[in-house]
């Protein structure tokens, strides 16, 4: 799994590839691991498939219930502490590698990082999963401080092509969802349509 | 992880009318990282015979190290070259050899013989040869590999139809699995040459 999420003025850009895998046999090619948890807030699932779509599916359910009974659209950071709360406290237990973006009133675009052990990390982007580890490098030398929508979304969709490009567990298409105060707006490129790079 | 897992790979091989044809991936990984997108698994052992190696990488370059000289040394004491079906047994007891300490490679073998009739074979790490008259496949993408051939295989296809045939049954099956892919390379051969094509995949 690859999964990226970068902030930009106005919003965020949240990419993944789409391979679910068991062993080295592939599952699901077309997978879709950006999952939707508030009107304005999405998630990208990385690590056990099972764990992290009950804790998207818990979390879907408390901002259902927050949005309800407070009557306001729940923040990035509400979002982010609910998964923290079930991730720190179930550790032992799960394996989930969650990134938490969206847009709120309050801070605009925000990206959070919710690695293994539970902690979160508010970044100007973050990387996940295991063909995360091949595009460190590439991510840390082509990101700019605030870039436009476009630019991220081109570094998101390189990145990650990068990444399926080495990781055995990434693969299949490119699946993008734009996060802004307007909507949320889903992209897709078929694994035919990926950027190519050098390939030997 | 297995060893015969480790760096991943896939092969098959199908009979057509008066020809044979072999087709491998080209990845080379490290587990589930990909280091090379150009590793060879077919080695041309004769003018008209071909041997796969799919397996530990290691395993697949001694190997056909091994077979060069020893079909090198057949050709200058029998003066001729050596018949699918020797090169089989050959292979076949070289393995045997190592029965405890066995090689990481469950090689496949496809030729014609000295009649222009097609020959293939498949074996496992130990060297039980399987003689199949359609089709013999190995590798991590096994599995996959039986299903495409047993649909799309029949008998008595020219060179061109089992070109087509054998790279739909290899692409489709290694897009299945992380560990197999990353390129292509097919060989055809016929009475009269070995045509070798490389294909187009999905590179990741």
């Amino acid at each position: 799994t690859t999964i990226m999420a970068v902030e930009f003025d106005g919003g965020v850009v949240v990419g993944a590839d789409s391979r679910t895998t068991s062993g080295p046999y592939i599952v699901n090619r077309v997978t879709d691991k950006l999952t939707h948890i508030h009107d304005r807030i999405y998630c990208c699932r990385s690590g056990s498939a099972a764990d992290t779509q009950a804790i998207a599916d818990i979390v879907h359910y408390y901002l259902q219930m927050y949005s309800a009974q407070n009557g306001e659209v729940p923040s990035v950071q509400t979002a982010a502490a609910l998964f923290q709360e079930i991730c720190y406290q179930n550790k032992s237990n799960l394996t989930a590698g969650i990134i938490v973006a969206g847009w709120d009133k309050y801070e605009g675009g925000s990206v959070i990082n919710i690695p293994l052990g539970g902690s979160t990390h508010r970044q100007p982007f973050a990387i996940g999963g295991s063909g995360s580890s091949y595009i460190y490098g590439y991510c840390d030398s082509t990101y700019r401080k605030n870039m436009t929508k476009d630019e991220a979304i081109k570094f998101v969709r390189d990145a990650v092509a990068l990444a399926m490009s080495r990781d055995g567990s990434s693969g299949g298409c490119i699946r993008q969802a734009i996060i802004t105060k307007e909507g949320v707006e889903r992209l897709f490129y078929p694994g035919n349509d990926l950027p190519v790079f050098w390939e030997g | 992880m297995s060893a015969l897992e480790y760096n991943g790979g896939a092969i098959v091989a199908m009979a057509g009318k008066n020809c044979v044809a072999i087709a491998a991936d080209k990845r080379l990984g490290v587990q589930l990282m990909t280091v090379s997108m150009d590793f060879q698994k077919i080695f041309q052992a004769t003018d008209k015979s071909f041997i796969g190696l799919p397996g530990l990488a290691t395993d697949v370059q001694t190997l056909s190290e091994l077979f060069r000289f020893k079909t090198n040394m057949y050709k200058l004491r029998e003066e001729r070259e050596i018949e699918p079906r020797t090169l089989a047994h050959m292979v076949s007891s070289t393995l045997y050899e190592r029965r405890f300490s066995y090689y990481f490679a469950e090689p496949v073998i496809a030729g014609l013989d000295k009649n222009n009739q097609p020959f293939i074979c498949s074996m496992d790490l130990i060297g039980c040869i399987n003689f199949a008259k359609d089709f013999v496949v190995s590798g991590t993408s096994s599995r996959s590999l039986y299903g495409m051939c047993e649909s799309l295989w029949e008998p008595d296809l020219e060179p061109e139809d089992l070109f087509e045939t054998i790279s739909q049954s290899l692409l489709n099956a290694v897009d299945r699995d992380c560990l197999a892919g990353w390129g292509a390379v097919v060989h055809v051969i016929t009475p009269e040459r070995v045509i070798t094509r490389h294909l187009k995949t999905r590179m990741d």
